[in-house]
């Protein structure tokens, strides 16, 4: 398959360079909030040990503003686990626009996986 | 309060270890939490995937900017790893426990063994000081990097045999979706020995994999619930500092000797795992 080359001369260099930022600002963002979060949360007399709340999306804005730990947690461990469908976001446009179409299309496919994780998470659930 | 903090330092040590020695958090998170703080084994896996995407996002990063990692290969092959991860998160919550505590263990004997083998083979061989990224960053596949350190490496050119390397992926993604891996002990030996390409980058590559792949079953946990945001917190936090202070550290630790004391910890954390395989305990 030579349309995937090992030489690092072929590579993007600007689009990895706009990855690595995409990925370095939201892993520290996202363990911003989760940090910010776990001190509130240890400051009101919490335990890992009690059980979580789940995630709701609905009262999730309301509950930040107010200062709930576990919204302040939640929002950090969305972010983790967004950050790399994040990544693969920036890398479909980057590759759209440098007329990389096999590899956009690759992107866009992953992205339809990580969809369909979604919907398989959202059924079985 | 002491249990949270109990968490962050056991997530710290985690990650400095696992950062020494070119390892996933996930093969010390899980037993960790399992173990040390008898969490169902399910929710242990679901907290270390989230700890496996914090260290390998970092690292990630990194390894692009350096152009050690192949977005085109990488990309590539997380479409099937995606894949992969998501039959696996599936298949997790219709495992019995036990059944995974016993896949765990045996996990967890092969990386002992693989550690071992590569210390008595090459005992000069310190952990690849490329896989421990400068800005903190925890490299998942450095095991793996081990089990093929004797194969020579590939000159640049294409990639080979792409279909047995997206089977392999498809592998590694339900491997790290079941016990809360990384899956680079699946990707590395994959990328390297069946497709040709240089250790270096199929262990950068691995890297940038790993945070879609774990994210893809990390989604699957988190909405049926299985995500405990209390317990993944601390842990998270904690796994994130010791990366840090273990990429800090390397060169100045003796990994010859840590490593060996890590293969005991493996072997000991396999002999518990196993025990709850059978018992159920």
């Amino acid at each position: 398959m030579s349309w995937i080359s090992l030489d690092p001369g072929e590579s993007r260099g600007g689009l990895e360079s706009a990855l690595a930022r995409v990925l370095a600002i939201g892993t520290y963002a996202s363990m911003a909030l989760v940090a910010i979060g776990l001190v509130l949360f240890v400051a009101g007399g919490g335990s890992p040990l009690d059980a979580g709340p789940p995630l709701s999306l609905a009262t999730l804005g309301a509950d930040l503003l107010a200062g709930r730990p576990a919204d302040f947690l939640w929002l950090g461990i969305l972010g983790v686990v967004g950050t790399p469908a994040l990544r693969v976001t920036g890398a479909l446009i980057g590759f759209w626009r440098g007329g990389e179409r096999r590899m956009a299309l690759i992107a866009l496919l992953i992205l339809v996986v990580v969809g369909v994780g979604v919907v398989a998470g959202l059924v079985t659930g | 309060m002491d249990v949270a903090l109990l968490m962050v330092v056991g997530g710290v040590a985690a990650g400095v270890f696992g950062s020494l020695l070119g390892l996933g958090g996930g093969l010390l998170i899980v037993p960790l939490l399992t173990i040390g703080f008898n969490l169902p084994l399910r929710e242990a896996v679901a907290v270390s995937l989230v700890c496996v995407i914090v260290t390998s996002s970092a690292a990630a990063g990194v390894y692009l900017e350096r152009r050690q990692a192949n977005l085109r290969l990488g990309m590539t092959l997380e479409l099937f790893t995606a894949m992969g991860a998501i039959a696996g998160g599936l298949v997790a919550f219709l495992l019995d426990e036990r059944v995974l505590a016993g896949l765990f263990a045996a996990v967890l004997v092969y990386v002992a063994l693989t550690m071992a083998r590569g210390q008595r083979a090459a005992p000069d061989v310190e952990a690849p000081t490329d896989a421990l990224a400068e800005d903190g960053s925890l490299p998942d596949p450095g095991v793996a990097d081990r089990h093929v350190r004797a194969a020579p490496d590939h000159p640049m050119g294409a990639v080979e045999r792409l279909p047995a390397g997206l089977a392999g992926s498809v592998l590694a993604g339900i491997v790290s979706a079941l016990l809360g891996v990384g899956g680079g002990i699946v990707k590395v030996p994959v990328m390297h020995l069946v497709m040709g390409v240089p250790l270096r980058i199929a262990t950068a590559t691995s890297n940038l994999m790993i945070g879609i792949t774990a994210s893809a079953s990390a989604i699957v946990y988190l909405l049926r619930g299985g995500i405990d945001v209390y317990a993944a917190a601390p842990t998270a936090v904690g796994v994130f500092l010791g990366a840090t202070i273990g990429a800090r550290l390397a060169g100045r630790v003796h990994v010859r000797l840590l490593r060996l004391l890590f293969v005991a910890v493996l072997l000991f954390t396999a002999f518990e795992m196993a025990q709850r395989a059978v018992t159920g305990a």
